[in-house]
């Protein structure tokens, strides 16, 4: 049984005048890592609205077809117990803020407060997400003046104190500068190494390279491509698709037009030096 | 580096130094009103005005006389005034001091101005001493306690914040009409031009972001079935409080008998 499935589904927002996800059909394995990805307004923060249950219960609308989360249909799950199962990070971090609490420290354990998590247990937790996102210099200000992407690794922290099997997030790092961005996808690796099934839209397309077990890629509302990102990333005519392709992917591809190609396509840096390497070593032998 | 100490305070009731501030939050609301209702039953502006005092003085006790006197003078100064003059002009009565047209000032209408006027001081006293002297957390929290159902004390956070945003929101766009040259400073005439373009694009923003907040809070689990716990620690009334408080309303209560029987 796959974990998310979906079945033929397609969407249009109330009033709209073409379908915001049309026939869709994927099924995501349990503990895999998802990059969904591909040009603004194709339909990626809807797929994910999708997925967390707000379409069409919040956003009303036309869906039509099947989404199944851990084999039960969408519409027979209860709002609440969809919470406890998928957590959402969503593109605006400004709006992530709850606005009620004082501290960071009690922003964090606001959606632990809710799950009724004991006290001794919620200051655990939220110490430990603390210290895995490296915000313990911000446990103690105000979360409504925090900077965006302060902001953005607080909502963050949010969520995933509240231990959910499944992760949809989108576009974590749009406000993050390097150092930020690599710590998100730090832990993001390491939350799948935890066995979550992650799906993450992120336009920072090397890192999807580097993270993804599998990629979406989704054009106008429809799935155009999907599979295994080397797969996925090894067929350049993407570019044609508006969809952006790693570098090392587009220099292994000119490897392979000059009639000398990698044993495996590489498609981020680690494994293009072990490539190279590997060529060079094997002229030396010659 | 994690400050531990701060973790900590999460473990035991959230004290400060001072009493007052320590008050459960819906006894400090208690002794308010019920110093309030005084007024109610003696009927004499300066019984009023006393009051007024009162909280003045328990404003100083809580040590936020700072942080109350301002708005309350804000508040009280424009409200206050306006009841006076309300009452003043249009009260009809026996003793005319002055007529003119609907004008009609009476001695009566004066009297009950002056009433209604001290009334309104001691009405902001009680809201703003709430404002002051009270976390709404804890306000929330301790009406949780008694039954208050989670969403409803989820509503009194969010508006209150809501009122916090718009003012800061204010403020940027005011800041930005600034710079570019329109006058916002001055008459009240001035500042009413200078604030009614910013009022739509204030409330539209409201009322998206409150969308995407409904959201925010539903992916924390808000709707949860689970009955919610609390990280904060509200400390259980302690036994001189309680008597502390009962004191005070018998004392109240006698007050108000005498001014009924007097
Ligand atoms: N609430 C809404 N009501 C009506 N139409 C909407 C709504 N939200 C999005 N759309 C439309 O649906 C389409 C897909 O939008 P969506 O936000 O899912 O794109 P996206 O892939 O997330 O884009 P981006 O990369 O910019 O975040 C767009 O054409 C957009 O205009
Ligand atoms: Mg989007």
């Amino acid at each position: 049984m796959s974990y998310i499935e979906l079945k033929n589904v397609s969407y249009r927002y109330p009033l709209a005048e073409t379908d915001a996800l049309k026939n869709i059909n994927y099924a995501f394995e349990e503990g895999k890592l998802y990059g969904i990805i591909g040009e603004n307004g194709g339909g990626k923060t809807t797929f994910c609205d999708l997925i967390k249950g707000l379409i069409p219960s919040f956003y009303g609308g036309d869906l039509t077809g099947e989404v199944f989360i851990k084999g039960k249909e969408i519409r027979e799950w209860e709002s609440s117990a969809l919470a406890s199962t998928i957590g959402y990070i969503f593109q605006n971090p400004f709006t992530q803020i709850s606005g009620i609490k004082e501290t960071v420290f009690e922003e964090i354990a606001l959606g632990l407060e809710n799950l009724g998590v004991e006290r001794e247990e919620i200051i655990d937790r939220v110490t430990s997400v603390v210290r895995q996102l490296k915000i313990e210099h911000l446990i103690k200000n105000n979360p409504n003046k925090l900077s965006g992407g302060q902001r953005q690794r607080v909502a963050f922290a949010s969520i995933i104190a509240m231990e959910t099997d499944i992760l949809v997030i989108d576009e974590p790092t749009s406000q993050l500068d390097p150092k930020g961005t690599s710590d998100i996808f730090e832990i993001i690796h390491l939350l799948k190494e935890q066995g979550k099934t992650i799906l993450l839209v992120e336009h920072k397309i090397d890192l999807i390279a580097e993270y993804a077990d599998e990629v979406l890629v989704i054009k106008q509302g429809e799935l155009i491509t999907n599979g295994k990102t080397s797969d996925v990333f090894s067929n350049v005519n993407l570019l044609n698709e508006g969809v952006n392709i790693p570098q090392i992917a587009l220099l292994s591809n000119d490897m392979k037009e000059q009639g000398k190609p990698f044993d495996t396509f590489a498609i981020t840096r680690s494994q293009a030096r072990e490539q190279i390497l590997k060529k060079g070593s094997e002229k030396i032998c010659h | 580096m994690m400050d531990e100490t701060f973790i900590n305070s999460y473990r035991s009731p959230q004290l400060s130094k001072n009493w007052l501030l320590n008050l459960n939050p819906l006894n400090k609301i208690n002794i308010y009103i019920a110093l309030g209702l005084i007024t109610l039953f003696f009927q004499h502006w300066q019984v009023n005005v006393v009051i007024t005092l009162v909280f003045i003085l328990l404003a100083v006790a809580a040590g936020r006389f700072k942080s109350f006197i301002s708005p309350f003078l804000k508040l009280g100064l424009v409200i206050g005034p306006f009841f006076f003059i309300v009452r003043a002009i249009f009260w009809p009565g026996e003793n005319m001091i002055f007529n003119y047209g609907i004008i009609n000032i009476t001695q009566e209408g004066i009297d009950l101005g002056i009433q209604y006027a001290t009334i309104m001081l001691v009405v902001c006293g009680i809201l703003v001493l709430c404002t002051v002297t009270i976390k709404a957390e804890d306000l929330t929290y301790s009406l949780e306690k008694i039954g208050v159902p989670h969403n409803i004390s989820f509503m009194i956070l969010s508006s209150l914040q809501l009122i916090i945003d718009l003012k800061d929101k204010t403020n940027v766009i005011m800041d930005s009409q600034r710079s570019r040259g329109i006058e916002t400073e001055g008459n009240v005439f001035v500042r009413i031009k200078a604030f009614v373009p910013v009022l739509s694009p204030l409330f539209l923003g409201a009322i998206s972001g409150a969308e995407e907040k409904t959201i925010a809070m539903d992916a924390r689990a808000f709707s949860s079935a689970n009955p919610n716990t609390h990280l904060r620690f509200l400390r259980p009334t302690p036994a001189l409080e309680k008597i502390l408080v009962i004191l005070v309303d018998i004392l109240i209560l006698g007050l108000i008998i005498l001014g009924v029987v007097l």
